[in-house]
């Protein structure tokens, strides 16, 4: 788990369609262990959020200040936004 | 992102009765006679006249774009009118393009529709494309998608995409050397079978109004130079909270260039062979079951096939995997239900002493039931290929399809 209570990086989390039907929420700040990765956020939702959020993260896009990121061991900044994709028309 | 340039050169003077018709909207602060020569001069392609493209043709034609060309093979069905508004009862069984053909006459007759009854892909967009200005997105795929953008990436031209699920809708316009594009926000497709469709998941048909009726704009801001088009920005919108959330990105920095178009099924993981079962059940099982004389304990079943079981009599357990309102329409039977959903939780109702088949709409959803259950020791499992529409379509007309 992060370190909720520790003296960590705050991240602005917003979700999207089916993240925010998982997360049960919008936008959260998380509070993530100093140099946390992206892998380590998406270990946390899936944590948190069970079983939908993790088909989230399996398909969706998470962006880190504006900019999509594909490499989990990168750090998570301090925004992020996770939006996964669909193509009903 | 700096206001392009408008994308069309304006066309003729246009007659007092034109002006007349479209005098709401030359009353428009920063919209006047020019803006309006450049609608009537443009070329717009829309992939799809499904509820995307139901949403957005009609006010193209009705805010005076001069051709409109359309790309479907469908034709319409029942299910599509509670979102592809521009067909109605009477256009069931027909195509979408002359319904939707009809539907702009109705508004203008003087706009041209331009019908392209083609499956487009890597070998004629590029071709269709070349005769337009813009291209609108609003197909129900993936490689689609992904076929789009790179297209409209090659030949410079803008793309406004749009996608529904459920309550939930985005939109965005993508447009190479002016800003980021669709793979820079999804540079990497979902994997087959993750993300439902609008017809596993459902949607809501205001939810294509709103999504389409902003591809609309963004189609009539590009082509008249208005505003400021939706460029590095996804606008998405959640009906359930009725609000707008925007995100706003920039290129990715790992992308490859765009340099050509590949094969988009093949991108998305999605093979053009059929699944089959060439794994056999797993052998000396106690649970291995006596199979009638005949019976494939294979993946698949055909409906044909099912057909025959079900007519034999011979024992088997039909389990319908799809939703109470589903079954509601059509089922087939003898059958239990037990939705996908609760599958887990009611593995104990599932045979083991006889063979199994699963059925759903299409085929999808019990495929994947039929995977979980293998790999839970159902080796007496398989499941109905095409599901119940398929054996609607070939064996028992009389099941409502939806």
């Amino acid at each position: 788990m992060a370190a909720e209570t520790g003296t960590g990086v705050i991240v602005a989390v917003r979700y999207f369609a089916a993240a925010a039907d998982a997360a049960q929420c919008e936008e959260e700040q998380l509070v993530l262990d100093d140099g946390a990765t992206l892998g380590s956020l998406k270990v946390l939702l899936v944590e948190r959020y069970g079983d939908l959020m993790r088909r989230v993260v399996e398909s969706g896009s998470f962006l880190l200040n504006g900019v999509v990121c594909k490499d989990d061991a990168l750090p998570v900044g301090d925004r992020v936004d996770v939006l996964p994709p669909f193509a009903g028309g | 992102m700096s206001s392009p340039v408008p994308l069309v050169e304006p066309g003729a003077r246009l007659a007092p009765e034109r002006l007349a018709r479209y005098s709401r909207q030359l009353a428009l602060p920063g919209f006047d006679d020019v803006a309006q020569r450049r609608l009537a001069n443009a070329r717009v392609l829309v992939i799809g006249a499904g509820g995307l493209g139901s949403a957005s043709v009609p006010y193209l034609a009705s805010a005076g774009v001069g051709t409109i060309g359309v790309i479907d093979t469908d034709v319409v069905e029942l299910s599509n009118l509670h979102r592809q508004i521009v067909h109605g009862v009477a256009d069931i069984g027909r195509s979408k393009l002359d319904s939707i053909a009809d539907t702009v006459a109705g508004i203008d007759p003087a706009t041209t529709i331009i019908r392209h009854d083609v499956r487009v892909d890597s070998s004629n967009i590029l071709d269709i494309l070349a005769d337009y200005d813009v291209l609108l997105d609003g197909s129900d795929n993936f490689p689609t998608r992904y076929l789009a953008n790179d297209a409209a990436a090659l030949t410079g031209k803008p793309l406004v995409w749009g996608a529904i699920l459920q309550y939930h809708g985005q939109v965005g316009v993508a447009w190479a050397g002016h800003g980021p594009t669709y793979r820079d926000l999804f540079p990497t497709p979902p994997a087959p079978g993750t993300i439902p469709s609008c017809s596993e998941g459902g949607v809501l048909p205001s939810v294509c109004a709103v999504v389409g009726a902003i591809m609309g704009a963004e189609a009539i801001k590009l082509i008249t130079g208005i505003g400021r088009p939706l460029l590095g920005t996804v606008t998405t919108y959640d009906a359930l909270s009725g609000r707008f959330r925007e995100i706003d990105f920039a290129a990715d920095p790992d992308s490859s260039p765009i340099t050509e178009l590949i094969d988009y099924e093949a991108f998305c993981g999605i093979s053009s062979e059929p699944v089959r079962g060439d794994e056999k059940s797993a052998v000396g099982s106690d649970l291995e079951p006596n199979f009638e004389p005949g019976f494939d304990p294979g993946f698949e079943i055909d409906a044909r096939r099912l057909a025959d079981l079900l007519a034999d009599g011979d024992p088997i357990q039909l389990i319908d995997i799809r939703e109470p309102y589903e079954r509601a329409i059509a089922a087939i039977e003898p059958s239990e239900l037990i939705p996908l959903g609760t599958l887990v939780h009611r593995i104990d109702e599932i045979r083991r002493d006889i063979p199994v088949v699963l059925y759903c709409h299409t085929g999808v959803r019990s495929a994947s039931a039929l995977a979980f259950l293998r790999e839970s020791g159902f080796h007496n499992a398989s499941h109905l290929v095409g599901g119940i529409d398929s054996y609607s379509a070939t064996v028992s007309p009389a099941l409502v399809r939806y």
